[in-house]
């Protein structure tokens, strides 16, 4: 007993059981049970039928109803991306470069909206994009528009929306790896020549390869897997692989279907965090997309 | 030959159009971080009973009703129990396996990290569907205990972040030098390490407070019938069609959420642990 107790002190596994028992419990028993669940035929009005079958992953690839939803959820995420990249680095630059001693709160101001609750800045995007909204209206006061323009319950909506959503993660996780880059080596390459374009597209992009990377892998991820904001942006109507599980857990009560697309929605994330990790390591970054 | 002396950049005015150019886009991208902000803010004071901005006149109309309906109140008391039950079980169990992490030779460490911040990463309306079927199961459904042990889980990879980046700026060695003048492993920790890592373990507990109070993705699928977080509230209410008092509402929430940020900035420099 004392040997036992030696053990677990030595080990830590003491001190780390209570965590894991919450896990395994609370986390990864109820995921696992998910899986024989997605193999059970649904019948509709009954419940959750005997037997086995592939047919809620079939389903996701041969149903037009159920591919087109999978595609737009990836399509969506890889915009997502792009846009808070285009837009997200030259910020990061500026706050990892930035000598001033507003900086901090600088970057302070680009996780305010981070911490603040997803709903309201959703119900924000709402008053702004409504056909109602603010943007319409200043539009047709303008004279610019007659009708409005419809920015909500579509892909503009839900790509505004989540690029707003996901910006402060690419900013940050850039501003890291911006900062790690050793400025004598920019000056290098122009005191050899290079002008300011050069040196940006061989010196200042490659270095910051790592964090593109690891930051792009982190916001696709998390787009694809937001609930709220597609909810509200999308409407009952322009669904999402998340809402699509929401409805069908919520709603059609089919939740063999909704744990299918739940699993492939969670195995997609897996890959992609795994080869995250793999391309940290590979660079020596300290923070892979696990690690957040 | 005029013209190709005029074309020509002059090596002193582009480094500056490129840094106004850089200043300008900063701008734009701070005004879209910050317009739904705005917006929400403009919206809650208006005087009509629908949503207009800019604002026609200025009340303060909305933010009573909003305090005065017993909904929001016991809505926003149900999101600051469970947070706080949450974030207390987290620092507790996080600060815990942190310590072991970076100070025992713990056997599969690696793979314990990766799995302890799996959370992070892991689809929120995955989880909350999983907890839906297995709580069912096992007869938790509905119940306060289960949605407080679903927080935990969420919150937990904050803590442990927060506690791990604080740790390892620390040494083991003083806490041993405690524990040969006499002290117990505990109280080594408490008098001499505790201390130490206070920043990361008020970061860690913000962290996860903010994360259990804001999620909707789990909770919405935990609550039982009479039970409502106010974040859930807000999500349903809009759900039903937008009015001021959501606005008066998310107002309030966004001048406690820039508060608590101040305020978190100025005790332990919460930019280090973002």
């Amino acid at each position: 007993m004392t040997r036992l107790l030696g053990h677990l002190r030595r080990t830590g596994l003491g001190l780390l059981s209570p965590s894991l028992l919450l896990l395994l419990l609370v986390f990864l028993i109820p995921v696992a049970i998910m899986v024989p669940l997605s193999f059970r035929p649904y019948l509709p009005g009954q419940g959750i039928g005997e037997g086995w079958t592939l047919a809620n992953y079939t389903k996701l690839f041969t149903d037009a109803y159920y591919y087109e939803i999978v595609g737009r959820t990836i399509f969506l995420g890889l915009a997502v991306t792009l846009l808070t990249l285009v837009i997200g680095y030259p910020l990061a630059y500026f706050l990892a470069r930035s000598r001033s001693r507003w900086r901090h709160w600088l970057t302070i101001l680009v996780v305010f909206p981070l911490l603040l609750n997803l709903v309201v800045r959703t119900f924000g995007w709402m008053t702004l994009l409504a056909n109602r909204g603010v943007i319409n209206l200043a539009l047709q006061d303008l004279g610019w528009i007659e009708q409005p323009i419809r920015l909500m319950f579509n892909f503009t909506g839900l790509l505004i929306g989540l690029t707003h959503i996901f910006l402060p993660f690419m900013v940050l996780v850039l501003i890291g790896v911006i900062q790690n880059i050793d400025r004598d080596l920019e000056d290098a390459a122009k005191v050899l020549g290079a002008n300011w374009g050069t040196t940006f597209l061989k010196v200042t992009l490659p270095l910051s390869l790592p964090g593109i990377v690891s930051g792009s892998i982190l916001v696709f991820v998390l787009s694809i897997s937001a609930l709220v904001t597609p909810r509200l942006l999308g409407g009952p109507t322009y669904k999402v692989m998340s809402t699509l599980i929401y409805d069908q857990f919520l709603q059609l009560l089919d939740w063999p279907a909704g744990s299918a697309m739940a699993l492939m929605l969670t195995l997609i994330v897996l890959v992609l965090v795994f080869l995250s990790g793999v391309i940290a390591r590979r660079f020596g970054m300290q923070g892979s997309v696990a690690q957040g | 030959m005029a013209t190709a002396t005029v074309t020509r950049p002059s090596l002193h005015i582009a480094p500056r159009l490129r840094r106004a150019g850089l200043g300008i886009w900063v701008v734009l991208v701070y005004a879209f971080l910050l317009a739904p902000v705005v917006v929400v803010v403009l919206a809650s004071l208006s005087t009509t009973s629908y949503l207009t901005v800019p604002p026609e006149g200025i009340t303060l109309r909305w933010f009573f009703e909003v305090l005065e309906d017993p909904g929001y109140v016991d809505a926003i008391l149900f999101s600051l129990v469970l947070a706080l039950i949450a974030t207390a079980g987290s620092l507790l169990l996080g600060t815990a396996a942190a310590y072991a992490l970076l100070r025992r030779a713990v056997p599969g460490g690696e793979a314990i990290s990766a799995l302890l911040m799996a959370p992070l990463v892991f689809p929120g309306v995955v989880v909350g569907v999983a907890l839906l079927q297995f709580y069912s199961l096992i007869g938790l459904s509905a119940t306060f205990a289960g949605l407080a042990f679903a927080h935990m889980v969420i919150t937990i990879p904050y803590v442990v972040r927060a506690i791990l980046a604080s740790l390892a700026g620390t040494d083991s060695n003083l806490e041993d030098a405690a524990c040969v003048l006499g002290a117990n492993r505990l109280v080594a920790f408490a008098k001499v390490t505790l201390p130490l890592i206070r920043p990361g373990v008020v970061a860690g507990g913000l962290f996860s407070f903010i994360v259990s109070f804001d999620n909707v993705p789990v909770s919405i699928f935990l609550l039982g019938v009479r039970q409502t977080t106010l974040p859930v509230k807000i999500f349903t209410a809009i759900e039903y069609g937008v009015d001021p008092t959501i606005a008066a509402v998310s107002t309030m929430l966004i001048i406690v959420t820039g508060l608590f940020l101040i305020v978190a900035e100025r005790w332990i420099g919460f930019h280090r642990f973002i």
